[in-house]
Protein backbone atom coordinates (compact mmCIF):
# COMPACT_ATOMS: atom_id res chain seq x y z
CA UNK A 1 0.00 0.00 0.00
CA UNK A 2 1.55 3.44 -0.95
CA UNK A 3 -0.19 5.49 1.91
CA UNK A 4 2.53 6.30 4.82
CA UNK A 5 1.32 8.22 8.13
CA UNK A 6 2.53 11.25 6.38
CA UNK A 7 2.11 12.72 3.22
CA UNK A 8 3.09 15.13 0.76
CA UNK A 9 0.71 17.95 -0.43
CA UNK A 10 1.02 21.45 -2.37
CA UNK A 11 -1.10 23.86 -1.78
CA UNK A 12 -1.56 27.89 -1.68
CA UNK A 13 -2.82 29.94 1.31
CA UNK A 14 -3.28 33.51 0.68
CA UNK A 15 -1.63 33.51 -2.46
CA UNK A 16 1.67 31.78 -1.31
CA UNK A 17 2.68 28.72 -2.72
CA UNK A 18 3.55 25.41 -0.20
CA UNK A 19 5.11 23.01 -2.49
CA UNK A 20 5.94 19.38 -1.92
CA UNK A 21 5.51 19.73 2.51
CA UNK A 22 5.61 17.08 4.51
CA UNK A 23 2.30 16.66 7.16
CA UNK A 24 1.15 14.19 9.29
CA UNK A 25 -1.75 12.00 7.67
CA UNK A 26 -3.68 12.73 11.22
CA UNK A 27 -3.15 16.42 11.37
CA UNK A 28 -6.05 18.67 10.46
CA UNK A 29 -5.41 21.53 8.07
CA UNK A 30 -6.33 24.31 11.16
CA UNK A 31 -3.33 23.07 13.37
CA UNK A 32 -0.87 22.65 10.19
CA UNK A 33 -1.96 26.47 9.50
CA UNK A 34 -1.80 27.88 12.68
CA UNK A 35 1.53 26.10 13.29
CA UNK A 36 2.43 28.05 9.81
CA UNK A 37 1.79 31.31 11.25
CA UNK A 38 -1.49 31.65 10.46
CA UNK A 39 -2.69 31.92 13.74
CA UNK A 40 -5.97 34.26 12.52
CA UNK A 41 -7.63 30.45 12.44
CA UNK A 42 -8.65 29.82 15.63
CA UNK A 43 -9.52 26.60 17.18
CA UNK A 44 -12.63 26.58 19.25
CA UNK A 45 -14.57 23.33 19.18
CA UNK A 46 -12.60 20.89 16.92
CA UNK A 47 -15.41 19.01 16.45
CA UNK A 48 -17.65 21.39 13.85
CA UNK A 49 -19.89 22.90 16.48
CA UNK A 50 -17.97 26.51 16.78
CA UNK A 51 -17.39 27.58 13.39
CA UNK A 52 -14.36 29.86 14.93
CA UNK A 53 -11.31 27.81 12.31
CA UNK A 54 -13.86 28.54 9.03
CA UNK A 55 -11.35 29.19 6.26
CA UNK A 56 -11.73 29.36 2.40
CA UNK A 57 -11.28 26.48 0.33
CA UNK A 58 -11.69 26.77 -3.40
CA UNK A 59 -13.66 29.40 -3.13
CA UNK A 60 -16.21 27.94 -0.28
CA UNK A 61 -16.32 28.77 3.17
CA UNK A 62 -15.37 25.26 5.02
CA UNK A 63 -14.47 24.19 8.50
CA UNK A 64 -10.77 23.73 8.35
CA UNK A 65 -10.99 21.38 11.81
CA UNK A 66 -13.33 18.94 9.59
CA UNK A 67 -10.57 18.91 7.17
CA UNK A 68 -7.38 16.95 7.02
CA UNK A 69 -4.37 19.01 5.90
CA UNK A 70 -4.00 15.96 3.54
CA UNK A 71 -7.11 16.75 1.90
CA UNK A 72 -6.04 19.93 1.16
CA UNK A 73 -3.71 18.75 -1.50
CA UNK A 74 -3.92 20.85 -4.36
CA UNK A 75 -6.50 23.69 -3.43
CA UNK A 76 -6.38 27.65 -2.66
CA UNK A 77 -7.16 28.21 0.46
CA UNK A 78 -7.79 32.11 2.09
CA UNK A 79 -7.41 32.36 5.78
CA UNK A 80 -8.83 35.65 7.43
CA UNK A 81 -4.96 37.14 7.00
CA UNK A 82 -5.80 37.29 3.47
CA UNK A 83 -8.86 39.43 3.82
CA UNK A 84 -7.18 42.16 1.96
CA UNK A 85 -9.22 43.19 -0.69
CA UNK A 86 -11.89 46.41 -0.79
CA UNK A 87 -14.62 44.23 0.09
CA UNK A 88 -13.48 43.18 3.08
CA UNK A 89 -12.26 46.21 4.41
CA UNK A 90 -16.24 47.30 4.32
CA UNK A 91 -16.68 44.75 6.11
CA UNK A 92 -14.55 45.06 8.94
CA UNK A 93 -15.07 48.79 8.94
CA UNK A 94 -18.74 47.96 9.54
CA UNK A 95 -17.88 45.43 12.26
CA UNK A 96 -15.99 47.77 13.82
CA UNK A 97 -18.12 50.44 13.36
CA UNK A 98 -21.46 48.12 15.38
CA UNK A 99 -19.21 46.73 17.49
CA UNK A 100 -19.28 43.04 16.03
CA UNK A 101 -16.22 42.03 17.08
CA UNK A 102 -15.52 41.78 21.16
CA UNK A 103 -13.50 39.80 22.19
CA UNK A 104 -12.46 38.49 18.73
CA UNK A 105 -12.29 34.93 19.07
CA UNK A 106 -15.35 33.75 16.68
CA UNK A 107 -14.31 37.17 14.36
CA UNK A 108 -12.43 35.05 11.58
CA UNK A 109 -15.07 32.80 11.34
CA UNK A 110 -17.86 35.19 11.35
CA UNK A 111 -15.98 37.60 8.66
CA UNK A 112 -15.53 34.41 6.43
CA UNK A 113 -19.07 33.69 7.02
CA UNK A 114 -19.78 36.88 6.15
CA UNK A 115 -17.92 37.04 2.90
CA UNK A 116 -19.57 34.06 1.60
CA UNK A 117 -23.21 35.72 2.48
CA UNK A 118 -21.88 39.02 0.33
CA UNK A 119 -20.60 36.56 -2.66
CA UNK A 120 -24.05 34.74 -2.95
CA UNK A 121 -25.64 38.43 -3.36
CA UNK A 122 -28.83 37.58 -2.06
CA UNK A 123 -30.90 40.19 -0.31
CA UNK A 124 -31.26 38.72 3.18
CA UNK A 125 -33.60 39.42 6.27
CA UNK A 126 -32.53 39.47 9.78
CA UNK A 127 -33.47 35.78 10.24
CA UNK A 128 -32.10 34.86 7.17
CA UNK A 129 -28.84 36.42 8.52
CA UNK A 130 -29.11 34.44 12.06
CA UNK A 131 -29.81 31.48 10.13
CA UNK A 132 -26.88 31.61 7.79
CA UNK A 133 -24.30 32.64 10.79
CA UNK A 134 -26.28 29.71 12.85
CA UNK A 135 -22.76 27.15 12.87
CA UNK A 136 -20.77 30.67 14.16
CA UNK A 137 -20.99 30.83 17.75
CA UNK A 138 -20.44 33.89 19.43
CA UNK A 139 -20.11 33.92 23.14
CA UNK A 140 -19.90 38.02 23.43
CA UNK A 141 -22.28 39.89 21.89
CA UNK A 142 -25.68 38.08 21.92
CA UNK A 143 -25.19 38.35 17.50
CA UNK A 144 -27.37 41.47 18.11
CA UNK A 145 -23.98 43.74 16.82
CA UNK A 146 -23.26 40.82 13.95
CA UNK A 147 -26.13 41.14 12.49
CA UNK A 148 -26.43 44.82 12.53
CA UNK A 149 -22.82 45.15 10.25
CA UNK A 150 -23.95 42.16 8.28
CA UNK A 151 -27.15 43.58 7.73
CA UNK A 152 -25.87 46.92 6.85
CA UNK A 153 -22.94 45.00 4.42
CA UNK A 154 -25.40 43.82 2.46
CA UNK A 155 -27.32 46.84 2.10
CA UNK A 156 -24.25 48.18 0.67
CA UNK A 157 -23.37 46.09 -1.73
CA UNK A 158 -27.30 45.53 -2.80
CA UNK B 1 -8.20 16.22 21.04
CA UNK B 2 -6.61 15.25 17.90
CA UNK B 3 -7.65 11.95 16.30
CA UNK B 4 -5.32 8.78 16.50
CA UNK B 5 -2.87 8.07 13.87
CA UNK B 6 -3.61 6.46 10.90
CA UNK B 7 -2.21 6.51 6.83
CA UNK B 8 -4.75 8.32 4.73
CA UNK B 9 -4.15 7.29 0.73
CA UNK B 10 -5.69 9.17 -2.03
CA UNK B 11 -7.66 6.94 -4.63
CA UNK B 12 -7.43 7.98 -7.77
CA UNK B 13 -10.18 6.11 -8.85
CA UNK B 14 -13.09 3.85 -7.46
CA UNK B 15 -10.94 1.06 -8.46
CA UNK B 16 -8.52 1.73 -6.43
CA UNK B 17 -10.37 2.67 -3.28
CA UNK B 18 -12.58 -0.64 -3.38
CA UNK B 19 -8.87 -2.83 -3.95
CA UNK B 20 -7.63 -1.18 -0.94
CA UNK B 21 -11.10 -1.42 1.09
CA UNK B 22 -11.24 -4.90 0.29
CA UNK B 23 -7.60 -5.61 1.68
CA UNK B 24 -7.91 -3.91 4.69
CA UNK B 25 -11.03 -4.12 7.06
CA UNK B 26 -10.47 -1.54 9.14
CA UNK B 27 -10.18 1.10 6.36
CA UNK B 28 -12.58 3.54 6.57
CA UNK B 29 -13.76 5.80 3.49
CA UNK B 30 -13.23 9.76 3.87
CA UNK B 31 -15.24 11.71 1.01
CA UNK B 32 -16.41 15.14 2.67
CA UNK B 33 -15.45 14.16 6.62
CA UNK B 34 -18.12 16.27 7.90
CA UNK B 35 -19.61 13.33 10.46
CA UNK B 36 -16.13 11.42 10.23
CA UNK B 37 -13.16 13.72 11.51
CA UNK B 38 -15.56 15.13 14.65
CA UNK B 39 -15.50 11.12 15.24
CA UNK B 40 -12.06 11.25 14.56
CA UNK B 41 -11.04 14.23 16.70
CA UNK B 42 -13.22 13.14 19.56
CA UNK B 43 -11.10 9.25 19.19
CA UNK B 44 -14.66 7.48 18.83
CA UNK B 45 -13.03 6.14 15.76
CA UNK B 46 -9.60 5.29 15.36
CA UNK B 47 -9.22 3.15 11.59
CA UNK B 48 -6.31 1.89 10.50
CA UNK B 49 -6.25 3.97 6.85
CA UNK B 50 -8.41 6.68 5.83
CA UNK B 51 -9.16 6.12 1.72
CA UNK B 52 -9.95 9.44 0.41
CA UNK B 53 -12.16 9.24 -2.80
CA UNK B 54 -13.12 13.18 -2.72
CA UNK B 55 -11.11 13.58 -5.80
CA UNK B 56 -12.36 10.79 -7.88
CA UNK B 57 -14.00 12.40 -10.48
CA UNK B 58 -17.47 10.98 -12.38
CA UNK B 59 -19.05 10.79 -8.63
CA UNK B 60 -20.94 13.64 -7.89
CA UNK B 61 -23.26 13.54 -10.80
CA UNK B 62 -26.74 14.48 -10.12
CA UNK B 63 -29.52 13.41 -12.75
CA UNK B 64 -32.97 11.97 -13.99
CA UNK B 65 -32.73 8.02 -14.75
CA UNK B 66 -36.08 6.10 -15.71
CA UNK B 67 -38.18 7.77 -13.37
CA UNK B 68 -35.81 8.18 -10.27
CA UNK B 69 -33.77 11.27 -9.19
CA UNK B 70 -29.72 9.95 -9.04
CA UNK B 71 -27.50 11.67 -6.83
CA UNK B 72 -24.13 10.85 -7.07
CA UNK B 73 -22.38 9.98 -3.55
CA UNK B 74 -20.15 12.94 -3.47
CA UNK B 75 -22.60 15.80 -4.31
CA UNK B 76 -21.95 18.27 -1.03
CA UNK B 77 -25.32 18.98 0.18
CA UNK B 78 -24.66 22.31 -1.25
CA UNK B 79 -24.37 20.83 -4.91
CA UNK B 80 -27.30 19.32 -4.07
CA UNK B 81 -29.37 22.37 -2.21
CA UNK B 82 -28.78 24.74 -5.85
CA UNK B 83 -28.91 21.79 -8.51
CA UNK B 84 -31.42 22.74 -11.21
CA UNK B 85 -32.88 19.05 -11.50
CA UNK B 86 -33.28 18.84 -7.61
CA UNK B 87 -35.20 22.27 -8.12
CA UNK B 88 -37.66 20.94 -10.38
CA UNK B 89 -37.59 17.96 -9.38
CA UNK B 90 -37.98 17.14 -5.60
CA UNK B 91 -38.15 20.33 -4.37
CA UNK B 92 -38.61 19.14 -0.47
CA UNK B 93 -35.03 17.82 -0.79
CA UNK B 94 -33.55 21.28 -0.79
CA UNK B 95 -35.87 22.08 2.79
CA UNK B 96 -34.85 18.95 4.18
CA UNK B 97 -31.10 19.74 3.17
CA UNK B 98 -31.52 23.14 4.93
CA UNK B 99 -31.92 21.50 8.49
CA UNK B 100 -28.85 19.59 7.51
CA UNK B 101 -25.70 21.16 9.92
CA UNK B 102 -24.96 24.71 8.65
CA UNK B 103 -23.47 26.12 5.53
CA UNK B 104 -19.70 25.56 5.63
CA UNK B 105 -20.52 22.10 6.45
CA UNK B 106 -23.30 21.67 3.97
CA UNK B 107 -20.02 22.74 1.70
CA UNK B 108 -18.27 19.48 2.58
CA UNK B 109 -20.42 17.01 3.65
CA UNK B 110 -21.59 14.43 0.87
CA UNK B 111 -24.85 13.24 0.04
CA UNK B 112 -23.55 9.71 -0.29
CA UNK B 113 -21.53 10.40 2.98
CA UNK B 114 -24.63 10.93 5.04
CA UNK B 115 -26.03 7.71 3.15
CA UNK B 116 -23.41 5.27 3.90
CA UNK B 117 -22.53 6.69 7.85
CA UNK B 118 -26.18 6.18 8.80
CA UNK B 119 -26.08 8.24 11.83
CA UNK B 120 -29.51 7.29 13.39
CA UNK B 121 -30.43 11.27 14.02
CA UNK B 122 -29.49 12.25 10.50
CA UNK B 123 -32.02 13.33 8.06
CA UNK B 124 -30.72 11.82 4.98
CA UNK B 125 -30.84 8.14 5.85
CA UNK B 126 -34.90 8.42 6.93
CA UNK B 127 -35.39 10.08 3.51
CA UNK B 128 -34.35 7.01 1.76
CA UNK B 129 -36.07 5.20 3.69
CA UNK B 130 -39.04 7.11 3.81
CA UNK B 131 -38.93 7.94 -0.64
CA UNK B 132 -38.39 4.02 -0.79
CA UNK B 133 -34.84 5.15 -2.72
CA UNK B 134 -32.32 2.65 -3.69
CA UNK B 135 -28.97 2.64 -2.40
CA UNK B 136 -26.09 1.59 -5.18
CA UNK B 137 -22.94 -0.04 -4.31
CA UNK B 138 -20.11 -0.24 -6.10
CA UNK B 139 -17.44 -3.47 -5.19
CA UNK B 140 -15.29 -6.31 -6.34
CA UNK B 141 -17.94 -7.83 -7.93
CA UNK B 142 -19.66 -5.00 -9.09
CA UNK B 143 -22.49 -2.75 -8.43
CA UNK B 144 -25.81 -3.95 -6.86
CA UNK B 145 -28.73 -1.86 -5.50
CA UNK B 146 -30.11 -2.00 -1.95
CA UNK B 147 -33.56 -0.45 -0.72
CA UNK B 148 -33.00 1.79 1.65
CA UNK B 149 -35.16 0.30 4.08
CA UNK B 150 -33.10 -2.97 4.12
CA UNK B 151 -29.49 -1.15 4.55
CA UNK B 152 -29.73 0.51 7.72
CA UNK B 153 -29.32 -2.98 10.18
CA UNK B 154 -28.25 -0.55 13.65
CA UNK B 155 -26.25 1.70 14.94
CA UNK B 156 -23.67 3.14 12.26
CA UNK B 157 -24.41 -0.57 10.74
CA UNK B 158 -25.48 -1.17 7.21
CA UNK B 159 -25.56 -3.81 4.84
CA UNK B 160 -22.16 -2.78 2.68
CA UNK B 161 -19.42 -5.09 2.37
CA UNK B 162 -16.27 -4.31 3.27
CA UNK B 163 -15.27 -4.19 -0.29
CA UNK B 164 -18.11 -1.52 -1.12
CA UNK B 165 -18.53 1.69 -1.58
CA UNK B 166 -21.64 3.82 -2.07
CA UNK B 167 -21.98 5.70 -5.18
CA UNK B 168 -25.27 7.02 -5.94
CA UNK B 169 -28.76 6.90 -4.43
CA UNK B 170 -31.77 6.56 -6.59
CA UNK B 171 -34.74 8.72 -5.29
CA UNK B 172 -38.23 7.61 -7.11
CA UNK B 173 -39.72 10.70 -8.32
CA UNK B 174 -43.23 11.91 -6.58
CA UNK B 175 -46.23 10.17 -8.16
CA UNK B 176 -49.38 12.68 -8.70
CA UNK B 177 -51.05 13.30 -5.23
CA UNK B 178 -47.67 11.99 -3.76
CA UNK B 179 -46.05 14.43 -0.93
CA UNK B 180 -43.27 14.28 1.52
CA UNK B 181 -43.69 16.51 4.40
CA UNK B 182 -41.26 16.49 7.69
CA UNK B 183 -40.43 18.43 10.57
CA UNK B 184 -37.83 17.92 13.75
CA UNK B 185 -37.24 19.15 17.13
CA UNK B 186 -34.02 20.39 17.81
CA UNK B 187 -32.17 22.93 20.40
CA UNK B 188 -30.54 25.62 18.11
CA UNK B 189 -30.99 25.11 14.49
CA UNK B 190 -28.94 22.90 12.39
CA UNK B 191 -27.80 20.80 15.31
CA UNK B 192 -29.07 17.03 15.20
CA UNK B 193 -32.53 16.59 15.87
CA UNK B 194 -34.04 15.13 19.55
CA UNK B 195 -36.71 13.55 17.30
CA UNK B 196 -37.32 14.25 13.68
CA UNK B 197 -40.43 12.49 11.30
CA UNK B 198 -40.64 12.16 7.75
CA UNK B 199 -44.01 11.31 5.85
CA UNK B 200 -44.21 10.18 2.59
CA UNK B 201 -48.17 11.16 2.28
CA UNK B 202 -50.51 9.61 -0.92
CA UNK B 203 -53.73 12.18 -0.59
CA UNK B 204 -54.15 15.59 0.85
CA UNK B 205 -54.90 16.60 4.27
CA UNK B 206 -58.51 15.67 4.79
CA UNK B 207 -58.27 12.43 2.53
CA UNK B 208 -54.74 10.68 3.11
CA UNK B 209 -55.06 7.31 1.05
CA UNK B 210 -51.53 5.90 2.07
CA UNK B 211 -49.09 7.26 4.53
CA UNK B 212 -45.83 6.08 5.62
CA UNK B 213 -44.06 7.45 8.81
CA UNK B 214 -40.29 7.20 9.29
CA UNK B 215 -38.61 9.11 12.68
CA UNK B 216 -35.16 9.61 12.88
CA UNK B 217 -33.29 10.41 15.72
CA UNK B 218 -35.04 8.39 18.12
CA UNK B 219 -33.69 4.70 18.14
CA UNK B 220 -30.39 3.21 16.48
CA UNK B 221 -31.71 3.43 12.89
CA UNK B 222 -33.98 5.67 10.76
CA UNK B 223 -37.33 4.02 12.40
CA UNK B 224 -40.38 3.38 10.06
CA UNK B 225 -43.86 3.03 11.99
CA UNK B 226 -45.77 1.66 9.90
CA UNK B 227 -48.52 0.22 12.51
CA UNK B 228 -49.05 3.96 13.87
CA UNK B 229 -49.86 4.79 10.55
CA UNK B 230 -52.46 2.37 10.42
CA UNK B 231 -54.06 3.76 13.23
CA UNK B 232 -53.81 7.23 12.23
CA UNK B 233 -55.86 6.49 8.83
CA UNK B 234 -58.12 4.50 11.27
CA UNK B 235 -58.29 7.17 13.99
CA UNK B 236 -57.29 10.50 13.08
CA UNK B 237 -54.73 11.83 15.54
CA UNK B 238 -55.46 10.86 19.10
CA UNK B 239 -52.15 11.27 20.93
CA UNK B 240 -52.84 8.52 23.78
CA UNK B 241 -53.45 6.03 20.80
CA UNK B 242 -50.45 7.04 18.89
CA UNK B 243 -48.41 7.50 21.69
CA UNK B 244 -48.83 3.70 22.90
CA UNK B 245 -48.60 2.53 19.34
CA UNK B 246 -45.13 3.70 18.90
CA UNK B 247 -43.63 2.68 21.72
CA UNK B 248 -44.27 -0.41 21.26
CA UNK B 249 -43.68 0.18 17.53
CA UNK B 250 -39.76 1.48 18.12
CA UNK B 251 -37.45 0.87 20.51
CA UNK B 252 -37.07 4.42 21.62
CA UNK B 253 -33.16 5.34 22.56
CA UNK B 254 -32.04 8.63 25.10
CA UNK B 255 -29.26 10.56 24.48
CA UNK B 256 -27.75 13.75 26.22
CA UNK B 257 -30.24 16.07 25.26
CA UNK B 258 -33.19 14.21 25.79
CA UNK B 259 -34.82 10.73 27.73
CA UNK B 260 -36.38 8.39 25.55
CA UNK B 261 -39.63 9.60 27.33
CA UNK B 262 -39.36 12.84 25.85
CA UNK B 263 -38.37 11.51 22.41
CA UNK B 264 -41.92 9.60 22.50
CA UNK B 265 -43.53 12.60 23.31
CA UNK B 266 -41.76 14.37 20.72
CA UNK B 267 -42.64 12.17 17.73
CA UNK B 268 -45.95 11.81 19.10
CA UNK B 269 -46.66 15.31 18.30
CA UNK B 270 -44.48 15.74 15.17
CA UNK B 271 -47.10 13.24 13.80
CA UNK B 272 -49.88 15.96 13.77
CA UNK B 273 -47.29 18.75 13.14
CA UNK B 274 -46.06 17.14 10.37
CA UNK B 275 -49.15 16.36 8.91
CA UNK B 276 -51.04 19.59 9.50
CA UNK B 277 -48.07 20.87 6.50
CA UNK B 278 -50.54 18.67 4.10
CA UNK B 279 -52.55 21.15 1.93
CA UNK B 280 -56.48 19.99 2.10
Amino acid sequence: MAANNSVNISFTVNGERFNNINVPSRQHLADYLRSQGFTGTHLGCEQGACGACTIEMDGKAVRSCLVLASQANGTNLKTVEGFDDEMMEKVKQNFLKHNAFQCGFCSPGMLMTTKEILLNKKKLTRDEIRSEISGNYCRCTGYQSIVDAIEECINEIN
Amino acid sequence: MKAADFSYHEAVNLQDAINIKAQDDEAVILAGGQSLLPALNMRLSSPTCLIDISKISGLNEIKIEEHTLFIGALATHSDVMSNKTVKDNMPYMIDILKMVAHPAIRNKGTHGGSIAYGDPAAELPALAVATNAEIIVSGQNGDRSINAKDFYLGLFETTINQDEIVVGIKYPLLKQGQNIVFDEVCRRHGDYAMAGLIANVMGSKNDIKDLKLVFFATGDKPDVADKTAELYLDNGYDYDKLKNSLSSEIDFAGDLNSSSEMKLHLATVLIKKVLSKLEI
